[in-house]
């Protein structure tokens, strides 16, 4: 089934996402990146590049090459607009015979939505590549500003790109449904988006209405600059960077242009940087040379240093908020949730300025280069029936699973599986001779059983008596569909089996979740010491088994001395096993390891010496079964039987 | 659920029995099929958490081969002695190439190719258009992906005057 795909169709960089499995994807371009830049070149041997190489070849072909053609799109030459472009632009503008603002390139006077067209078709090409498959169908986003003439060009630029325009929606309102506010709001909401971009800002005031259970967004107004963005800051910075240079070094990187496109990539990059740290630096070695010799560029660059140098662009887009606010008819304390949208509005200060305009702390979750594109794949899926009609499945909001030795949460089925699910897994026993065992159910993120939701415990009884860790029983966990637990427990030997059935969700409710995941989350450091301790002990309790196993099997072909000193370790190391001193109990265990290894050299000479006398028969095999000493449950005292493995 | 197939003259059964047969058919549908969804969404989720740990280590054997590189350096500059900062720089190239990291050093007199180079000027020129006067910067690419691009100049027919050459890459 064809998808329809999402397209963000921007002034400076374009972003195409597609709906899978139920949730949004935004699609790497074939170079790699995840936006495209809106830039369209025409060469000299016919041949139009779009994106980054088109932008890679502007200094040699400036008159051909087009960028931010979204200026011009759907309209009239003698539009206001359009003269402020004429000035700015490198390519010629120019009167189509029917009064539109087209531009000329190669002597030829094309459609800006001939332009946007190849642009799309860039993005149309992207998701192909991705999907393997033709697209025929777009949902394309504009300005909320956009008149029927723009929106109606934007439709015919897909419409050449090979596209179906299934809807044209606002950039703003693409930006809310990426962030889930039409499911959110519970009644009418107004909401406000900020929008600043790598070259323009948008701030938007929308109406989310409930109207007979269909939400409906109705732009309340916008405002906002064409020429302020990303790359504004970008530019403060670079002059910043300049001036001190030349101040300190006298020369002016400013004339040398390998060197201030070495500083562009370098100021772009400690922008970001700042934007999570204090403090960054900059350096450049090698970045130009006078006749004294070379030049080396190392600055350190702090958050406050760059925020004083672009505190006057920030402030620049309060004043079209105050204005957006004002043509809603609303003040800002209507306003119920502030989202962001555009790479600048990573920066903790545009976040600041945004929180203290509009009292509130501004939304954030929603990768801001990508809000709008995720958006219009989302408003897609509901055009397909996709988002509509997804099969409602659950999660586990919380890990399911068994005490197993020493108190541990072993789990089976991890949080957030997606439920109907189903998980096995083989346990044994931790003592000889262990007739029954405990199954005790528990739900939760931490390591220790007793840090978690008990959901009840059956016993299975019968295990034929044999050497612990030799009876296999599998333990299998199944949740159907309506999320009911189903545990059962079975020895594979005698196909003895019994079961518990825990009903669904066991009362447990949102808040109950959210505070036992952030319970295991602080508690992870703690849990995981006493698990190693746990785990520690373990294996030392094994080492003593096996070793007195041993010595009463082998402790004849010892003499008194060893075998006094294998004795004694035993001691020490049972001496510890209750010791809450992990150290203590791996010395003790290791000391054992050492003072058993002649054992083990002994038993080894003895297997071989019988392994030559092979008519020896079963000579031990049916040593210790000397029937059911005490038929009490141990608790839960379980081992893993690939754990046993390594363990000892 | 191993039931004989073989059934000497059925009886009619009663409507209500076909019914109940029909729905208990339907619900074990239904569930196979939610399960068969819920197994592709854990397949999905786990592909997911692989793909994270994946990136997330990818780099190793890369930063492995730069360590070398590292020591070489420290011990250059606590030597003040220079003279081995070409073998580090070979060692560095040897690293890169390793991980399939390859320069594009095109010669003068190639073809501009904006999808490996980036024109950083035009300079008029008696060279035929459009092909490469000089490499400023090397570029880099990882496997047939572009790192960053050579940053070049490029010749342009030598006009009616000679023009300055242009020198901004502003393109927006």
């Amino acid at each position: 089934m064809a998808k329809i795909i999402g397209i963000d169709l921007g002034t400076t960089n374009s972003c195409v996402a597609i709906m899978e499995g139920g949730k949004p994807k935004v699609i790497e371009n074939s170079e790699g990146a995840r936006t495209t830049p809106s830039v369209v070149a025409y060469t000299d041997d016919g041949e139009i590049l779009v994106g980054a190489p088109a932008k890679r070849q502007a200094v040699t072909n400036a008159k051909n090459t087009v960028y931010a053609v979204k200026r011009l799109i759907g309209r009239r030459f003698e539009d206001k607009e359009t003269q402020k472009d004429i000035k700015l632009m490198p390519f010629k503008i120019v009167r189509a015979d029917n009064g539109d603002a087209w531009v000329e390139v190669r002597g030829k006077k094309i459609a800006p939505q001939q332009v946007s067209a190849e642009v799309l078709r860039k993005m149309k090409k992207t998701a192909e590549d991705y999907l393997g498959e033709e697209v025929k169908e777009a949902v394309i986003t504009v300005p909320a500003y956009f008149n029927d003439s723009q929106r109606q060009a934007t439709k015919d630029a897909g419409r050449i790109a090979g596209l179906d325009v299934k809807r044209i929606i606002n950039e703003p309102t693409a930006a809310a449904l990426a962030f889930g506010l039409d499911k959110q709001m519970k009644k009418d909401a107004k909401i406000a988006v900020y929008d600043l971009g790598g070259g323009t800002f948008d701030i938007s005031i929308i109406e989310i209405a409930d109207v007979e259970g269909e939400k409906q967004f109705e732009v309340l107004s916008t405002n906002g600059d064409t020429f302020l963005g990303g790359e504004d800051f970008d530019q403060r910075l670079i002059d910043y960077i300049v001036t001190e240079f030349k101040k300190e070094q006298g020369v002016d990187l400013a004339k040398d242009v390998l060197a201030l496109q070495r500083l562009k990539e370098a100021a772009e990059k400690a922008k970001i940087e700042l934007s999570s740290s204090q403090q960054t630096e900059v350096n450049l070695p090698y970045i130009t040379a006078d006749q004294s010799g070379p030049k080396h560029l190392n600055m350190k660059i702090t958050r406050a240093k760059f925020e004083s140098l672009v505190d006057e662009l920030i402030e620049r887009t309060i004043e079209p908020c105050r204005i957006a606010i004002k043509d809603a008819g609303v003040s800002a304390k209507d306003i119920q949730d502030v989202i962001l949208v555009g790479g600048q509005t990573r920066m903790p200060k545009v976040i600041d300025k945004v929180r203290e305009f509009f009292g509130k702390e501004p939304r954030k979750d929603v990768n801001p280069d990508e809000a709008v594109a995720i958006g219009a794949a989302i408003q897609a899926g509901v055009l397909k029936g996709d988002v509509k009609d997804v099969l409602l499945l659950d999660v586990t909001p919380l890990s399911l699973g068994i005490e197993t030795l020493g108190g541990v949460m072993t789990k089976l089925i991890q949080k957030n599986t997606t439920i109907p699910t189903k998980a096995t897994q083989i346990f044994s026993t931790a003592d000889d001779n262990q007739t029954a065992v405990t199954i005790h159910v528990l739900q939760g993120e931490r390591d220790m059983a007793s840090g978690n939701k008990s959901l009840g415990q059956f016993n299975l009884t019968d295990i034929p008596p044999s050497p612990r860790g030799m009876p296999q029983i599998e333990v299998t966990f199944d949740i159907d569909a309506n999320g009911i637990l189903h545990v059962s427990a079975k020895d594979k030997a005698t196909g003895k089996e019994n079961k518990i059935k825990i009903q669904a969700s066991s009362g447990l409710n949102e808040a109950e979740i959210q505070r036992m995941v952030k319970d295991a989350e602080a508690h992870a450091e703690e849990d995981r010491k006493t698990l190693e301790l746990v785990n520690a002990r373990n294996q030392a309790e094994a080492l003593v088994h096996s070793v007195r196993k041993s010595v009463k099997d082998y402790g004849d072909k010892l003499d008194a001395g060893e075998k006094e000193k294998i004795e004694t370790a035993i001691k020490d190391a049972e001496g510890v096993l209750k010791s809450e001193d992990k150290a203590e109990i791996d010395a003790k265990a290791q000391a054992l390891a050492q003072a058993a290894q002649t054992l083990g050299q002994k038993m080894y000479a003895e297997q071989q010496a019988q392994a030559q006398a092979q008519q020896g028969g079963a000579q031990q095999s049916a040593e210790g079964e000397s029937g059911k000493k005490d038929e009490n449950v141990v608790d839960a005292e379980f081992t893993e039987v690939k754990d046993k493995k390594t363990g000892s | 659920m191993q039931e004989e197939t073989v059934q000497p003259q059925p009886e009619p059964k009663s409507l209500e029995a076909l019914l109940a047969e029909a729905q208990a058919k339907i619900e074990q549908q239904r569930d196979s099929m939610m399960r068969a969804v819920a197994d592709a969404e854990n397949a999905r989720k786990r592909a997911q958490a692989e793909a994270t740990n994946a990136q997330k280590y990818a780099l190793e054997r890369f930063a492995e081969g730069l360590l070398p590189v590292v020591d070489s350096l420290e011990a250059a500059v606590k030597s003040a002695d220079t003279s081995g900062v070409e073998l580090t720089l070979k060692q560095l190239k040897g690293a890169l190439e390793k991980s399939s990291v390859r320069e594009i050093d095109p010669k003068p007199g190639e073809r501009f190719d904006p999808y490996r180079h980036q024109a950083m000027a035009a300079v008029p020129s008696e060279a035929e258009p459009n092909t490469i006067v000089a490499v400023m910067q090397k570029g880099y690419a990882l496997h047939d992906r572009v790192l960053r691009p050579a940053l070049v100049s490029v010749a342009k027919a030598l006009e009616k005057a000679a023009e300055n050459p242009t020198s901004s890459t502003d393109s927006n």
